[in-house]
């Protein structure tokens, strides 16, 4: 399957959830600790024996940690950068008219961005400066701080069915489940002994379920209905683990990347619970997603500088 | 406005879209042009007024995107708050605009301010500055150079001047990452670890900025717990949301009944304030002691720590660019170098900051220095400067000088000079003295007796001063050997001993003057030449160093056939390191030739090959303590600051009275920034010395570093008390 070679090294990777041939991939200079960004708009080819060919790009002054489709617009994407903005691009226009939009109210790197799926005008930001902040296209500010978590905010993720509820990971090892009507988080899970770095909410069975990545190389899955302990625990990564993402397609398949370089894809509900491991990567995996409009579809980024776009099951390196 | 409106299908025309219904009307059919235009209008403005118009381009531009997938329009954009949430609760989700609404306007102080945030004209940093581009390209070809195995060489860097925002950055990103790359180890561990890749980027100690970055404690930990705890015994707060959670959600529980129930257990604030009070205050603790630094042990971690990921047993780890990159940062093979006024390049070669004010070599040593740093270093030596001066003519008035009252009575009178009494004609002298230095550096060569000197007298000064200066009781040792010159000024060993004694307790002044009358006493001891080289490199005086290596060369009795029989005009360190070359060709286990190898690259500053001499010295003398001593002055001078600490503690652990290891590491650690633990081993080797006049000079300009300015008048009285009692080892 294809592959793509970006100039600096790839921090995120996200299918478009319009088209099922393009993705986009956050990528950042000096393993985004000094230096500038990039965002690259990708298009798929036809077969897969033709390259990836590049529809846009857009620099930035500091690294793209994440960033993410608009759900209401297929061009329109949202990208969080280190330098504690968010940036607001529409594919579809040339580099000089973007980006549409840089807001500037996080004080420190914004590590991930997730946009509403239900809501579809808002999205919200997670930032080191250890806040989740809430915003809307159409405003200047954003909508709602929700400033709980003793130290960097890692992730944050709206509940794909209830559109008011979102989760978010912390490096202060807990996970805040969120009611944007509440005035605070409504549950925190310390689901982790060390730092979280990523969680993604089940699409299946009322979307009550939470899988977390952490730095002690661990993965667990959680229901928030009954969050004491950890519906599973899923053991195999020997570094921490960076992404992790459910399968829009089958409720109990998620992805996952780590500092360990590999990709793996699980079935949480099994007992053996590790489906494929990927270890494509020659530097540390940072980036994975799940086609939404393609069932089965895997892309992939790390700071080897290169995409991998595959099929689950198929080698990525394969021509 | 017709018009506009058949362009972008809109069923109301927006009033705040654009003053010109003509440039929205553009901006709908060619987006690159009109863009321009609104960039143009985007940079001046703080108003709210124009922040409308702001808005209004955005919306037009995805209304006009064909093929658009907008299944329910877009809100009409609008900078007033209040109309925005009325139009917005006309649409659907009433109860999320509600809570929207109540907390806007519980937070309206903070909303002009947001406001105005948002609207700031966007930055554009320039994408390829200079600094980001030379940073690049170093990191890279570092970054490449481990795969080729050719050294990296980080010689532009110093060159770059990053920001104090890159700086920041570098700080506080590595720091991040690192705890998740180290996870594996203890807390401890990873701030440590972190802590030395930063000292080692020169970055830490001038960076303000954001303040401390707040760590994971494990107290937090339990605090958490307690909270935890607390919230058990009455009905959860989670359960409660669970069962709200509930996809069968009824209309009874809705948010108010929440936030009550929430606000009876926690009061108002609740929870999440209680946890920010504790929070903070583990933060202050943390802030305190985070001005600990590393001590060596954790050097020693670091180094191991960084191998430990790259002995991952996946080669895919040995092969990795980032590791790589991290691990030579932690080594200190990556310098950033911040222009700031730090001690010289640590160390024997370089102590070149004299305390007479210097003649003529003053402007060759101007030469060899970054002019900034120097001008500045030499600026605040001036100030010392002059007071040292006053305080040294004193002191020495008080002197009994033996060779300088025999050359003063040729000048003043004959005879009635007793051999230890001065004090008569100590005020004439003062007037000599000042003539002296003013003409040039008039101390050369002049050797200072102690004052009160115990062994005067002792039936075997020389046994003695040889033993205690074996037991590493340098000063000590000195006193008794100056007895033994006093008494037997003839004796080349005893001056040479007191050379040696004078160098290993960092004084390069009283060595060469000691050596030089060693010499005078035997000109042909190979080990006085080789010192006095050693010394003269140390003072950066090339000439006078080349000049006595070159004549041990010509003196040894193996290695005297290289050198010509007559000594050149002028020498120049290329020839003199081939003779040394040739010489290490035909024995290569005299570690004695490796050593002036190593000086000599010294002196031409090519540090890797003077590394690898003494390296290759070090073998052959394992446990020449003054050797590990030149490996760690080379080391540093190479900017491999963290080597450069172990070396010294090598020398440390075979000879642990070793002033001069203690001061170099002082050094050492200043030049990673680690200004308080520089002071502590200044302030060490001044407890053993106190007549090292260049430690008290660097301990001066580490307190102003560390901003410890409360400490300056006790530098400034050398009150070692205070300072021992302050900055303990």
């Amino acid at each position: 399957m294809p592959i793509f070679k970006t100039p600096f090294n790839g921090y995120s990777v996200k299918f478009s959830p319009f088209y099922e041939d393009r993705l986009a991939v956050a990528t950042a200079q000096n393993f985004g600790i000094l230096g500038n960004g990039r965002l690259h708009v990708l298009s798929l080819p036809p077969s897969p024996a033709a390259p990836i060919s590049e529809i846009a790009s857009f620099d930035t002054a500091d690294g793209v940690y994440d960033l993410a489709w608009s759900e209401s617009h297929d061009s329109l994407l949202v990208a969080a950068v280190a330098d504690g903005s968010v940036k607001l691009y529409d594919t579809a226009l040339p580099a000089a008219g973007n980006p549409l939009r840089s807001l500037r109210e996080h004080t420190r790197e914004v590590q991930s961005v997730d946009y509403n799926p239900t809501r579809r005008d808002s999205f919200l930001s997670a930032a080191w400066d250890d806040t989740v902040k809430l915003w809307t296209v159409d405003r200047p500010a954003s909508v709602r701080t929700f400033k709980e978590h003793a130290y960097c905010v890692y992730s944050a993720a709206w509940n794909p069915r209830h559109a008011d509820v979102f989760a978010s990971a912390s490096g202060d090892c807990t996970v805040r489940v969120w009611d944007v009507r509440e005035p605070g988080s409504t549950m925190i899970i310390p689901a982790h002994e060390f730092e979280i770095l990523s969680l993604d909410w089940n699409k299946y069975d009322d979307c009550v379920v939470i899988a977390t990545g952490s730095v002690d190389k661990s993965i667990r899955i959680w229901d928030v209905r009954n969050y004491r302990v950890p519906v599973a625990v899923l053991n195999g990564h020997g570094y921490a683990v960076r992404k992790v993402r459910f399968s829009p397609h089958r409720g109990s398949l998620m992805a996952s990347c780590s500092y360990d370089m590999t990709v793996c894809l699980w079935d949480y509900m099994v007992e053996d619970s590790l489906v494929g491991r990927y270890d494509h990567h020659t530097e540390f995996a940072v980036g994975v997603d799940m086609s939404v409009l393609v069932e089965g579809l895997v892309a992939s980024t790390g700071w080897d500088e290169l995409v991998y776009v595959w099929q689950h099951g198929t080698d990525p390196r394969a021509p | 406005m017709a018009m506009r409106d058949l362009v972008t299908g809109a069923a109301n025309c927006d009033p705040s879209a654009s003053s010109n219904p003509f440039g929205a009307l553009a901006n709908a059919l060619v987006g690159s042009s009109s863009k321009t235009q609104e960039r143009l209008k985007e940079i001046p403005t703080t108003t709210p007024a124009a922040g409308s118009q702001f808005f209004a381009q955005p919306e037009d531009r995805l209304r006009a995107i064909p093929g658009s997938e907008s299944d329910h329009s877009l809100l009409p954009a609008n900078a007033q708050g209040s109309e925005f949430l009325r139009r917005f609760h006309a649409a659907e989700h009433g109860g999320f605009a509600d809570a929207w609404d109540e907390i806007q306007q519980a937070s309206v102080p903070s909303v002009p301010h947001d406001l105005r945030v948002g609207m700031n004209p966007q930055i554009q940093p320039t994408l390829d500055g200079p600094p980001q581009r030379v940073l690049s390209g170093v990191l890279h070809s570092f970054v490449d150079s481990s795969r080729g195995g050719l050294p990296f060489r980080p010689a532009q860097l110093p060159l770059l001047g990053l920001s104090e925002g890159d700086k920041q950055c570098i700080r506080d990103r590595s720091t991040i990452m690192a705890r998740h790359f180290f996870a594996d180890k203890s807390e401890d561990f990873v701030n440590e670890q972190v802590n030395a890749l930063l000292h080692s980027l020169d970055i830490d100690s001038d960076v303000r900025g954001k303040g401390p970055l707040p760590g994971r404690f494990r107290e937090l930990e339990d605090y958490w717990n307690e909270s935890q705890g607390m919230m058990k015994p009455g009905p959860h707060v989670g359960d409660a949301w669970a069962v709200e959670f509930n996809p069968h959600r009824g209309e009874h529980s809705g948010p108010d009944a929440w936030v009550n129930s929430f606000e009876q257990q926690h009061g108002a604030n609740g929870w999440a304030s209680e946890f920010e009070q504790q929070y903070s205050q583990l933060a202050t603790v943390d802030q305190m002691g985070g001005v600990n630094v590393p001590n060596l042990a954790a050097m020693e971690q670091t180094r191991m720590l960084a191998h430990t990921l790259a002995q991952n047993e996946d080669p895919k780890f040995q092969n990795s660019k980032f590791l790589q990159f991290v691990s030579k940062m932690s080594r200190g093979e990556l310098i950033i170098d911040d222009n700031q006024v730090k001690p010289a390049p640590g160390d024997w070669a370089s102590e070149f900051q004299q305390q007479y004010t210097a003649g003529p070599s003053w402007a060759d040593e101007y030469l060899h220095r970054r002019p900034d740093q120097w001008a500045n270093e030499f600026a605040a030596e001036r100030e010392t400067n002059g007071a040292l001066d006053d305080q040294w003519v004193n002191e020495f008035s008080k002197l009994h000088v033996n060779d300088w009252a025999d050359e003063f009575g040729q000048q003043v009178a004959e005879g009635s000079l007793g051999d230890n009494t001065a004090d008569d004609w100590a005020n004439a002298y003062n007037e000599f003295w000042n003539e002296q230095k003013q003409q040039s550096d008039g101390s050369r060569g002049v050797y200072v007796f102690s004052d009160m000197n115990p062994y005067v007298g002792h039936p075997n000064p020389l046994k003695e001063g040889l033993d205690l200066f074996r037991k590493g009781l340098l000063s000590e040792a000195i006193l008794a050997l100056e007895a033994e010159v006093l008494k037997n000024p003839d004796n080349a060993e005893g001056w040479r001993l007191l050379g040696i004694a004078h160098a290993e307790n960092d004084d390069d002044q009283q060595a060469i003057a000691a050596m030089m009358r060693a010499q005078e006493a035997d000109p042909t001891n190979l080990e006085v030449l080789l010192s006095l080289g050693v010394s003269h490199t140390n003072e950066l005086e090339q000439a006078a160093a080349l000049r006595y290596l070159h004549g041990w060369l010509r003196h040894h009795p193996k290695y005297g056939t290289l050198a010509s029989p007559d000594m050149p005009e002028s020498l120049y360190q290329a020839d003199v390191a081939r003779l040394f070359t040739d010489a290490a060709q035909m024995s290569p286990e005299d570690a004695d030739v490796h050593i002036v190898l190593g000086v000599l690259y010294n002196l031409s500053r090519e540090y890797d090959r003077a590394i690898a001499s003494f390296q290759t010295a070090l073998k052959l003398k394992p446990n020449d303590y003054s050797l590990w001593n030149k490996l760690g002055a080379t080391q540093a001078n190479s900017v491999q600051s963290a080597d450069a600490i172990l070396a010294y503690q090598k020398a440390l652990d075979l000879k642990p009275n070793y002033v001069r290891a203690w001061a170099n590491m002082g050094i050492s650690y200043a030049n990673q920034g680690m200004y308080e633990d520089s002071i502590r081993y200044y302030v060490r080797a001044l407890s053993m010395n106190p007549k090292a006049d260049n430690a008290w000079q660097y301990l001066r300009i580490s307190l102003s570093s560390a901003s410890r300015h409360d400490m300056l008048n006790a530098c400034d009285s050398r009150n070692l008390d205070i300072l021992q009692k302050e900055f303990p080892l």
